[in-house]
Formats: C-alpha cells, sequence, structure tokens
C-alpha cells in the first residue's frame, strides 16, 4: 500500500519553474533516494512535500489524507517529518529542549513535558549520544551530532515517514557513515520510511534501496539503486551527455 | 528524572537570590545610611535590568524602550500613594476617584505592574511583527512617545516638574524581595513552554515557525510580562527616593539598564544580575576613591570624573574580551554530576561544501 502519493505536482517561486509536473508514488517501509545536480529541485520537491513551499500545482496524499498546501506543523501531526537542509539546531538550546520544540509542544496544553518524556526517551535510545549530552547547549556539538540532533527532533512527534535534505551536505565521509548507520537502524526499528535526498548517487548505492534521478525539475530515472548507479544511463542523464 | 531539567535550573535562581542576599547583609552590617541607599538602588538596577532581559535576552530583540514601562510604574506611585491634599495641588486633572485613593507602597508596586502590563500589550501588539533593528528602533519610538506624553500632560503627571510627596520606604527589604521575585518570575518564564518557544525563534526563526511556533505571540508574552516587571520597578524606584519627573525614566536609566544587562551577557539570567552587582560594585568603588582614600598618614584620592571614564574604560576591555557579556551563553549552576560530560568521539572535521 502506498503510504505517500504525488501526482503531477510543480513548484514554482515566480516565473522559475523548480519542480516540472512530479509523479510518484512510495510504500510503506520503503527507503527512497532522489539525487540529481545542484538546482534539481530535489529540495524544493521535499519542500513542498513538507508543506514549507506549497506546491503551484498537483496533488500529495499521505496516507489516504490530502496534505497539498497544509501548513507543515499539520503535516508533522499527521505523521511525516521533514529534517531541513543545513543542520538548524536552535543553537543556545539545550540538546533536551531542541528536541522538546520539535514535539509542537505549542499544541500541547498543560503536562506536555510529562507526555514527551517517552519520546524523549525514543529518541535518547536512538543516539545515545545526545543523552549524555542532553544538557549541554546545541551550538556547541560537533557537525555530525548536529545532525542527529535534527533528526532527533523530526522524531520527537513518532513520525512514519522522514524526508531528510542532504544528511551528508559538509560532513566528513566517516561521520556521514555514523549518520547513515543510525537511519539505517532506525528505519528496521521503527519501521520507518525513509525520503532522501542527496547529491551524489554513491551513498545511495552503498544503502541499497530505491533511487531516483532527477534533473531540470523532472524525474529521468527511476529504479533499484545499485543496479542504476552502475548504468551508463545515469552518468548520460545526471551530466546532461547526448542532449547538445 | 523527568522534571530533572526544571530542577537542575532551579539553582541559577537559588544561587543569583544568595548573591543578593549577601549583598543586604552586607548594607546590614555596615549600617551606614548613603549605603543603605546605595544597596537598594542596586537592587532596583537588578529588577530593571532582570526585566529587560525577560524580553530581550529570550526574544533576541533588543529594545531601548523598556524604561518608558518603568515611568508608568513610576507615576502610578504617585497617583495611589501621595496624600491627596498633596495631589490636589500638583495634580488636579485627576479624576476623583484616584484623587481619593491612598494605597501601601506594595500594592502600588503591584497596580504599577498591571498597568504598565496593560500598555505593554497594547504597545506589544504592534511592536512584535517587528525584527531586528526595525523592532529595536520602534521600541525607542514608545520610550519617546511615552515620555513626551508624560512631560505634557500638565494636569496628570504636572509636566517636567518633581512629584514630590511619594512615601519613602528607607528599608532594605522590600526591595531585596521584590528582585528576587523579579529573579524567579524571570527564571520560571524562561524554562516554561512559551519561554521555550521564544528561544527557539531567536536562535532559528524559520526553524520555530516551521516547529509551528507562533513568533509574535510568543514574543507579545515576554514583552508583557518584561513590562510588568518593569512597571513594579518604576514604582518601587519612585518609592525609593519619594520624587518623579519624567527624565528620572529617560535615557540615563536606558543606557545605564542595557549596558548593565550587555556587559553581564544579554542571554543569561545570570547575566542579567551579575552584570548589575559588578558594575555597581565597581561604580561604589570608584566612587569610595574619588571621595578618598586613608593610606597611613596620607589621603590618596582620585580627580573628580575618573569615575565615568574608568567606567567606560572597564566596559570596553570586559566586551573586548567576552563580547558576548560576563557570563556569555552560561547560567550560574550548581556542578552537577552528568551535566556537561564531555561526549566527543574526538575532533570532526567539517567542511563546508553547499549544494
Amino acid at each position: 500500500m502506498s503510504l505517500l502519493t504525488l501526482s503531477n505536482v510543480s513548484v514554482r517561486y515566480g516565473r522559475l519553474t523548480a519542480v516540472r509536473g512530479v509523479s510518484f508514488s512510495l510504500a510503506e517501509g520503503e527507503v527512497l533516494f532522489i539525487t540529481g545536480p545542484n538546482g534539481a529541485g530535489k529540495s524544493s520537491l521535499l519542500r513542498a512535500i513538507a508543506g514549507v513551499t506549497p506546491p503551484a500545482g498537483g496533488r500529495i496524499d499521505f496516507e489516504g489524507h490530502d496534505i497539498t498546501g497544509r501548513a507543515p506543523e499539520d503535516i508533522a501531526r499527521l505523521g511525516l517529518s521533514m529534517v531541513p537542509e543545513g543542520r538548524d539546531v536552535f543553537g543556545g538550546l539545550t540538546i533536551e529542549e531542541n528536541l522538546l520544540v520539535g514535539t509542537g509542544m505549542h499544541a500541547a496544553e498543560r503536562g506536555w513535558r510529562a507526555r514527551a518524556a517517552s519520546e524523549l526517551e525514543a529518541v535518547y535510545a536512538t543516539f545515545p549520544i545526545l543523552k549524555d549530552r542532553r544538557h549541554a547547549q546545541a551550538g556547541l556539538l560537533s557537525g555530525g551530532q548536529q545532525q542527529m540532533l535534527v533528526i532527533g527532533r523530526a522524531l520527537m512527534t513518532n513520525p512514519r515517514l522522514v524526508a531528510i535534505d542532504e544528511p551528508s551536505l559538509g560532513l566528513a565521509p566517516n561521520i556521514t557513515d555514523q549518520v547513515y548507520e543510525r537511519l539505517i537502524a532506525l528505519r528496521a526499528e521503527r519501521k520507518l520510511t525513509l525520503l532522501i535526498v542527496e547529491q551524489s548517487s554513491t551513498r545511495a548505492m552503498l544503502v541499497g534501496g530505491r533511487m531516483m534521478l532527477m534533473r531540470g525539475g523532472e524525474i529521468l530515472l527511476d529504479g533499484d539503486a545499485r543496479a542504476l548507479g552502475q548504468s551508463e544511463a545515469m552518468q548520460a542523464a545526471y551530466f546532461g551527455y547526448g542532449e547538445h | 528524572m523527568r522534571q530533572s531539567p526544571a530542577l537542575r535550573s532551579l539553582s541559577t535562581p537559588i544561587l543569583l537570590s544568595l548573591l543578593l542576599v549577601c549583598f543586604a547583609l552586607a548594607a546590614v552590617f555596615a549600617g551606614s545610611r548613603p549605603f543603605n541607599q546605595t544597596i537598594i538602588d542596586i537592587f532596583l538596577q537588578v529588577i530593571f535590568v532582570v526585566g529587560l532581559y525577560t524580553f530581550v535576552g529570550n526574544s533576541g530583540v533588543i529594545s531601548f524602550g523598556h524604561i518608558a514601562f518603568a515611568c508608568l510604574g513610576g507615576y502610578v506611585a504617585a497617583w495611589t500613594t501621595i496624600k491627596p491634599m498633596l495631589k490636589g495641588g500638583a495634580m488636579p486633572g485627576l479624576p476623583d476617584w484616584l484623587m481619593q485613593t491612598e494605597i501601601p507602597y506594595w500594592a502600588s508596586a503591584l497596580v504599577a505592574a498591571l498597568w504598565a502590563a496593560l500598555w505593554a500589550g497594547i504597545f506589544g501588539s504592534v511592536l512584535m511583527r517587528l525584527s531586528g533593528i526595525a523592532a529595536s528602533i520602534a521600541t525607542f519610538a514608545m520610550l519617546a512617545m511615552v515620555n513626551s506624553i508624560y512631560s505634557n500632560w500638565e494636569s496628570v503627571t504636572s509636566a517636567t516638574s518633581s512629584v514630590v510627596g511619594i512615601p519613602i520606604v528607607r528599608v532594605i527589604w522590600p526591595y531585596l524581595i521584590a528582585a528576587i521575585i523579579a529573579v524567579f518570575v524571570a527564571w520560571a518564564y524562561s524554562i516554561s513552554r512559551h519561554g521555550l518557544a521564544l528561544r527557539a525563534a531567536r536562535d532559528e526563526p524559520t526553524a520555530a515557525a516551521a516547529s509551528g511556533i507562533d513568533i509574535p505571540r510568543a514574543r507579545l508574552i515576554a514583552f508583557v510580562l518584561s513590562g510588568g516587571i518593569m512597571g513594579a520597578g518604576g514604582a518601587l524606584y519612585a518609592h525609593s527616593i519619594g520624587i518623579v519627573t519624567p527624565d528620572t525614566f529617560y535615557l540615563g536609566l536606558t543606557f545605564t539598564t542595557l549596558s548593565m544587562l550587555v556587559v553581564g551577557g544579554m542571554s543569561t539570567l545570570s547575566g542579567a544580575v551579575l552584570g548589575v552587582l559588578i558594575l555597581s560594585t565597581l561604580i561604589q568603588v570608584l566612587r569610595w576613591l574619588e571621595a578618598g582614600v586613608q593610606i597611613g598618614t596620607s589621603t590618596f584620592a582620585l580627580p573628580g570624573g575618573v569615575q565615568e571614564i574608568a567606567l567606560g574604560a572597564v566596559m570596553i576591555v570586559i566586551l573586548m574580551f567576552r563580547p558576548t557579556g560576563i557570563m556569555g551563553n552560561k547560567e550560574l549552576n550548581l556542578p552537577m554530576a552528568g551535566s556537561e560530560k564531555a561526549g566527543r568521539q574526538g575532533p570532526e572535521p567539517q567542511t563546508t561544501n553547499k549544494e
């Protein structure tokens, strides 16, 4: 059964069209990598799905709800969390406070701390490093730890699908390995569906799963990550050989 | 275990209060009238700086206008505590019921807090949509508006002349208690969910909005609360000297309050309180040196006016070495097990290649 379905979704910024009529569906438990060069529209697509940038056209369904153009916090409450690019931790808050903000406690009434406590323990179980430094200021964490923190923050709403924008951005390769290790473990533990945007296909080939290649706002290829990654078609599409 | 973050941070207001109690005891043991007054001034300044911190520290928006709320509070003290006979002469335009009102000083401080909070709510619902320097300038405009209204509305404020006859409270304890209450209120707010939301919005407005935080509303709550603290402080200030004029609560007090907050460390409660205590102590020491110190048989005295210059120089030096203030981003805390255990796994090289 498909968890997320996009039909003919497009995203525009003024006159610029970033995503042109993209359609695909994502089954529960799947890992989908969206790769592609700079300016392919990957991040725009992700932002449209999470509701940060409302789509200019098309329709997005999540678990049978039409979520097209709904507010990000509503979409998060339905179980679709997004981890934005660039690890935007709340630097002046402690790790624990960062996670608490992730619960969307604005909507919670009295006793939100107690309700958040069980989610907190679950996130700490996944990322023990966060528990060790729970009272440390988030701004003092290393890049890898900050990435784990924003993933942890996205988990605080107990989502079924997590959409992550470039988790490897600005991280050393061995740190990226650690982040992915946790992601893969999470997927098994929580039966999570993952939607990951990465610029390069290397990571997708290592992890496996499904891969789509975007370029110029369109999806050019869609298939098994390992098979696609080694194909000639992939390179040709990525770099746009043979179009001129 | 669940309550641990709140309990853990409880040590901060307790330590700060103990520090204030130490200052109060010093005044009691010294037993001199002028020194007593100095300590009272320090406690009042603590209330102002903590009030300002409640908004500025949590929201990251600098306000130049908070002393306006102290002004509103100071005049509430004048309206509600001066003997009706005296009031009629200085402020003939007051409504009859207010003219006949005469309440104790602590009640006037409470009414002042409510009155200032009301106006903070009115101004704030317009101002809190602004961010950055625009917000700061708008708060300054608010200060100028309040000042010119109070300087010209002769029948209820006696214009620029001093309003005298406010009952003077010379004992130190009410001021100490008020300062401690301000510290605890500010602490409770900043760990509440409203405070948490506002601090998140201060650090990353976009991510905070995406987490569903209504930023103008979060700011408004802090603005009203801090306006209330300033109002109470203004009323107590009036009771400490017995007179008010609009210029008591204008640029001079605004800049003293802001600089103490900046030197102490804008984003923490400890910074707010320590900024006052350290700078006030420094001012006092310089005053003594100006007055002259007996060393052996000779008297050593600094030339007059050195106090202001030295104070400025010290502030520059502090900010040179600690640009985020004395406390930086740290709260005063009891060292507790497991709080800041190093969890680092060696250096993690970071490159910054962005898409």
